[in-house]
């Protein structure tokens, strides 16, 4: 067995446990960190950039967002199910840790909204030449130069195990190294920050009822095993309930062109197996609120459907609606990507002559669908008055062949489960700290209640890097 | 040697060595994809670009050879343009989404963004459309993660020489496959997964099960040597085989055993359910035979009087009980310079090997030849020594080892189990190898799906049993005996009845049969007591003079030997992973006494365990591991071997059950010299893919594992 002795052990190095290692070694702390894969960042990696209010960057884009508006905004939006002393700190925080990433080399963009509707809370990570995903890797680099500038010490591919309590204060924990050896930390400190038990599938099913690759298709990161939620409920801190970050796509879309996902997610007519509208398709960009409208349609599903002259709409002009993550509006290669879907059999695409044959072809209600697409083709004419969808936006389905493709629920992984206070020390049942048990990221991420705050975006990662500061502050003054 | 100078430091290199392997060898990263230290420079990926003094523009580092005066720069603002560029080139058609990737936080290519940046929108993703082929054994070929770095089929061609892998195009997409998109083991693919282990991205992947992916890269790698209870090392003898060399095989299995010869006839081959070749043609490789044919032709020339060999220390320990276990461990301590006695109760030493493996199965003279190897080595061995206070053995022995194995049969508690004619397996089988009388009857039920089972049953066939039944509460897919054991044993006429309840035995003064009904399903709740559904109506009765209980064993002691006892019977160890010390000081215990009935494999193993957990007591260092085969080094050029894939399983020639049933001579007569080598040739051997350089991250070198030494 191979031994370390530390002051604060950080289980995982995503944005939350390298945070909270740069924090807690700013604050004088020893910090070593053990992580299960053979590079850091996690999550983070895929991600742009984490969320900030009152920042420069809003001040200089002339963008009224303070604490208080920001504050009441997310009550609200969360009717006050959360804890709004982390809440307030966190946001109290934020622009500050802007300024903290930009102290170790960070640049960032500027300040973003995922959508119109949005506030522009979303700092993403400048990285030379423009927008788009993995961004935030930038922002990985830094955090892990300035952790090793600090003298904090990396177990790579070293997998934590369990949090070793003793006279009711944590002392250690236990790991296993890349040949299988076993690691012991002497510690007085611990933070979890795994990011929770998003490709857990078993977990998944147990704890929100969805089931993984069928209905529902978020992030399955690797070694997202739920191993942080885990250790915290054996170490005595009190476990709380874990939800799925939701958000929609296009079902096998990743595996086709861009074009296919980008215009199947345009606001078109979108029905449910009945063949019904059941929402604003403006608002299908919030995908938070249409991955909770496919939950509540039989089989968790909807379909997109469009004609051969929105195709050609979209391909001749670009879509409608583009976003930071889906920036380019060119969908010429929609067919090449169809036509993939069909050489390696994705059976979740359809193209019919008609309504009927492509209700059919769906397993949607046959007779409902004519009628909803003879009642939305004299709504494009007219108005929209069922679901009062922007008139611009509406397109009449007229010129066959007709496509359709299924939307479902995906997301980012799964959130909260560890009980945690504002300074994100982990509590027990009875609402008192663990000693020396600290969470933060998602595993502590109790703070959406049913829904992400899409509003506010930038929040996965901005609470990631907060709480993991907050907790990196805490425990170096638990240690001290 | 020749100076070089990398970003103003002078470096020390081979002439003619590639710059980038220095660089990376000498702890300054450059960033790269398509190189890797074990195959030759392609240059394409445009990563490693550096500066060369004296020279316009940028070279890649890869392609560059070390000579005198050459000065290099690996860092400025052009050399990161035009990486960030290659980089962007390279994943525009690269999946934007990693969150479906299994190599998520084991990528190169994911390190190589945080090291360079990113790609945006300003170049357009372009799909490739190829769907991940899983219907190859073992690996996953996933094309539209491809990066075309090349490493796979320079890995297979050059490195491997079993040229499989090649560049093909579809449509206007290029990727790696086999000619005429053929399955790999119709390509004569060998399986040795060097394709997995370059691959940077997600593109080649193994084939994991959850179970696999807790384990360490290593025990994932190569199953058979994680499997095997001892850890013994099958690649490399099954290579020694392969090459008919005997002697050198027998003695890399003789480094973690003195009962080769055995275990190559009665292992219970944990390597075998690990082996990979399983995945490819549905049979594993057939170690045990290979082993049994490996110490057969043993002269002993590697090990005989070679191994290692401790002066005395003048510490005394006494082993009780000459089983496996306790044998293993008096011959390491041995070893390791301590006087050792082993006392045993029954007049032979060898304890079920002895006494409860019938002779058709393990020849006795085979175990008389392996104990003589231990008494040789200076243990000496007293039998019939029985010992019931082992505390009272402290002072005169520094140490003592409770190695009293299993030897007292479960009666169950069911009705008539106590009636004249109902025996025990171990009672049972230890009168037949001693040759006293065993009360069998003509008609016999032996309960119990194990091997002890059909050990019984096959016994009483050879004792002149006229008809003998086997039932156990196991359905026929999970009875625990060996199926080999089964089907012998159907063949020698022995009835098998799976998936029964024993309801009762019945008779009056001695047994007349035992009413049975059938289960519709078995298992165990979560503490372990089994959970059991019978179909109803289904009582049945099959009549019988003699019930043979092989129901479990447990070990033969009560609380007067002055040990704390633990479930089962078994003596109490302070943890049956890392500390055999028993509950009175200077007491040790292993094998089947500790944790119940296992293997004989899984007893040498608790032997090894204790004995260098003694020897560190005895203020040894522990190390018991000795070398003793001569160092292999494996050719990792293992060329093509047309049909590979193919190759059947080889087996043994057996007697046919009429000439065997009534006799208990072997009669397994193992693989011919020949067979065994052919059947070597069938091993995949994963243990060559460990020897492939593992990546070079950005992150070690910031983190400083990688060695700045040189």
């Amino acid at each position: 067995m191979r031994m370390y002795d530390t002051q604060v052990a950080v289980i995982a190095a995503g944005p939350a446990g390298l945070s909270a290692a740069v924090q807690a070694a700013e604050r004088g702390a020893r910090v070593l960190v053990c992580e299960k894969a053979a590079a850091v960042g996690g999550a983070a990696n895929m991600g742009m950039g984490p969320l900030g209010i009152g920042t420069r960057y809003q001040r200089q884009q002339m963008v009224d967002l303070t604490v208080e508006k920001a504050f009441n905004m997310f009550m609200e939006y969360t009717h006050y199910n959360v804890d709004a002393r982390l809440i307030r700190r966190y946001f109290a925080q934020s622009a500050e840790t802007i300024e903290w990433l930009e102290g170790m080399g960070v640049e960032f963009e500027g300040a973003f909204r995922y959508f119109p509707k949005a506030e522009p809370t979303w700092h993403i990570v400048k990285t030379d030449h423009g927008i788009g995903p993995r961004a935030a890797s930038f922002m990985v680099k830094a955090l892990y130069a300035r952790a090793l500038d600090l003298g904090v010490q990396f177990l790579l591919e070293t997998p934590a195990k369990k949090i070793v309590i003793e006279d009711g204060k944590v002392v250690g924990v236990l790991a296993v190294d890349a040949s299988g050896e076993d690691v012991r930390i002497n510690c007085q400190a611990a933070i979890i920050a795994t990011g929770g038990a998003g490709a857990n599938k078993q977990f998944i099913l147990e704890e929100t009822g969805y089931r993984h690759g069928e209905d529902l298709f978020s992030f399955a990161i690797p070694g997202l095993m739920g191993d942080g939620l885990r250790m915290a409920w054996e170490a005595g801190a009190e476990r709380l309930r874990v939800r799925v970050e939701l958000a929609a796509e296009v079902e096998n879309g990743i595996y086709l062109t861009g074009s296919v996902a980008n215009v199947f997610m345009q606001p078109n007519l979108l029905v449910n197996r009945q063949g019904k509208r059941v929402m604003n398709e403006e608002h299908m960009q919030n995908t938070t609120f249409l991955a909770n409208v496919i939950s509540h349609q039989k089989d968790k599903v909807c379909f997109s459907i469009v004609d051969t002259s929105i195709i050609h709409s979209y391909i001749a002009h670009g879509v409608d609606v583009t976003s930071l993550v889906r920036t380019n509006p060119d969908v010429s290669d929609f067919y090449d990507g169809l036509r993939m879907a069909k050489e390696n059999g994705y059976h979740t695409f359809f193209k019919a002559d008609t309504i009927a044959e492509l209700a059919r072809e769906m397993g949607v209600n046959e007779e409902n669908l004519i009628q909803t697409v003879a009642d939305y083709n004299d709504a494009c004419d007219s108005l929209d008055g069922e679901f009062f969808k922007d008139a611009r936006l509406l397109r009449p389905l007229v010129r066959p062949p007709f496509y359709g493709a299924q939307v479902r629920a995906a997301g980012y992984g799964t959130v909260g489960g560890i009980r945690i206070n504002e300074n994100c020390e982990a509590c027990g049942k009875n609402f008192e700290p663990v000693p020396g048990l600290y969470a933060a990221g998602a595993d502590a991420c109790n703070i959406y209640d049913d829904s992400y705050m899409f509003l506010l975006p930038g929040n996965s990662m901005g609470f990631a890097v907060n709480s993991g500061r907050i907790a990196g502050m805490s425990a170096a003054a638990y240690v001290r | 040697m020749v100076t070089i100078t990398i970003n103003g430091f002078p470096v020390q290199v081979q002439e003619g060595a590639n710059v980038l392997t220095c660089a990376l060898d000498n702890g300054i990263y450059i960033p790269h994809l398509c190189h890797h230290k074990d195959l030759s420079p392609l240059g394409s990926c445009r990563l490693c670009i550096v500066e060369v003094e004296g020279q316009p523009g940028v070279t890649p580092a890869c392609t560059l050879k070390a000579k005198e005066g050459l000065s290099i720069r690996t860092e400025n603002e052009e050399i990161k343009r035009l990486r960030r560029l290659a980089l962007e080139l390279l994943l525009t058609a690269h999946p934007e989404d990693c969150s479906t990737c299994p190599k998520y936080g084991n990528c190169e290519l994911q390190t190589l963004i945080q090291y360079i940046g990113p790609k945006t929108g300003r170049m357009k993703l372009r799909s490739k459309g190829f769907k991940p082929v899983e219907d190859n054994p073992l690996l996953i070929h996933d094309m539209d993660r491809c990066v075309l770095c090349g490493r796979c089929v320079r890995a297979c061609n050059e490195l491997r020489g079993v040229h499989v892998l090649h560049y093909l195009k579809k449509d206007m997409e290029s990727y790696v496959g086999t000619l005429h998109g053929k399955l790999l083991k119709d390509a004569d693919c060998r399986f040795c997964t060097a394709c997995a282990a370059v691959c940077p991205t997600g593109t080649i992947r193994d084939k994991l099960t959850e179970a696999q992916k807790q384990k360490s890269a290593e025990d994932r790698l190569v199953p058979c040597r994680a499997e095997c209870p001892a850890h013994t090392d099958v690649p490399r003898y099954i290579r020694f085989v392969k090459e008919g060399n005997w002697d050198a095989a027998a003695a890399v299995i003789r480094e973690k055993s003195p009962f080769p010869h055995t275990l190559g006839l009665i292992c219970t081959r944990a390597c075998e359910l690990g082996c990979k070749r399983n995945m490819v043609n549905e049979s594993p490789l057939s170690i045990r035979n290979i082993k049994r044919c490996a110490a057969e032709r043993d002269t002993g020339s590697h090990w005989r009087g070679k191994g290692k060999q401790l002066p005395d220390t003048g510490k005394k320990v006494c082993v009780i009980g000459a089983g496996p276990a306790g044998l293993t461990a008096a011959y390491y301590l041995r070893k390791q310079g301590h006087a050792v006695t082993v006392k045993e109760a029954l007049p032979l030493p060898g304890g079920m090997l002895s006494y409860g493996i019938p002779a058709y199965r393990l020849p006795r003279q085979v175990v008389a030849d392996e104990i003589q190897v231990i008494r040789d080595a200076g243990v000496v061995i007293e039998t019939g020594a029985e010992v019931d206070r082992p505390g009272e053995l402290i002072p005169e022995y520094d140490a003592v080892l409770m190695a009293i194995g299993s030897h007292s049969g479960v009666r169950l508690p069911i009705p008539g189990s106590d009636l004249p004619g109902v025996l025990l397996n171990i009672d049972f089988l230890r009168s037949a190898a001693m040759g006293r009388e065993t009360g069998l009857g003509r008609r016999v039920i032996v309960l119990g799906g194990g091997n002890v089972a059909f050990d019984c049953a096959r016994t009483a066939k050879r004792l002149g049993a006229g008809e003998i039944h086997v039932a156990c509460l196991e359905a026929r897919d999970q009875m625990t005996a060996d199926e080999e054991e089964i089907t012998q044993a159907q063949e020698e006429g022995i009835f098998v009845h799976p998936a029964q309840t024993f309801e009762r035995i019945t008779g009056e003064s001695c047994v007349t049969g035992v009413d049975f009904m059938d289960v519709l399903s078995f298992s165990f709740d979560e503490n372990h007591r089994a959970m059991i559904r019978k179909a109803p109506d289904s009582l049945h009765h099959i009549n019988a003079d003699t019930v043979i209980f092989a129901t479990g064993q447990r070990p033969r002691i009560t609380s007067d030997a002055g040990l704390a006892l633990g479930r089962g019977n078994s003596i109490a160890v302070r943890d049956m992973e890392t500390d055999l010390s028993a509950s009175s000081p200077g007491i040790f215990a292993a094998g089947d006494c500790v944790y119940g009935t296992k293997s004989v494999i899984q007893a040498i193993e608790s032997g090894r365990r204790a004995a260098s957990q003694i020897d560190r007591y005895l203020g040894g260092d522990g190390d018991i591991n000795e070398t003793l085969a001569p160092a292999q080094h494996p050719d990792p050029h293992i060329g093509c071997v047309p049909g590979f894939g193919y190759l059947e399983r080889k087996e043994p020639a057996v007697h046919p059950a009429e000439e065997r049933q009534n006799n208990f001579n072997p009669f397994d007569q193992g693989l011919s010299e020949c067979d065994a080598c052919e059947e070597a040739g069938r091993c995949l051997q994963c243990d060559l893919r460990l020897q492939i350089d593992k990546p070079h991250l950005w992150g070690d070198y910031a983190n400083g594992t990688e060695g700045r030494n040189n």
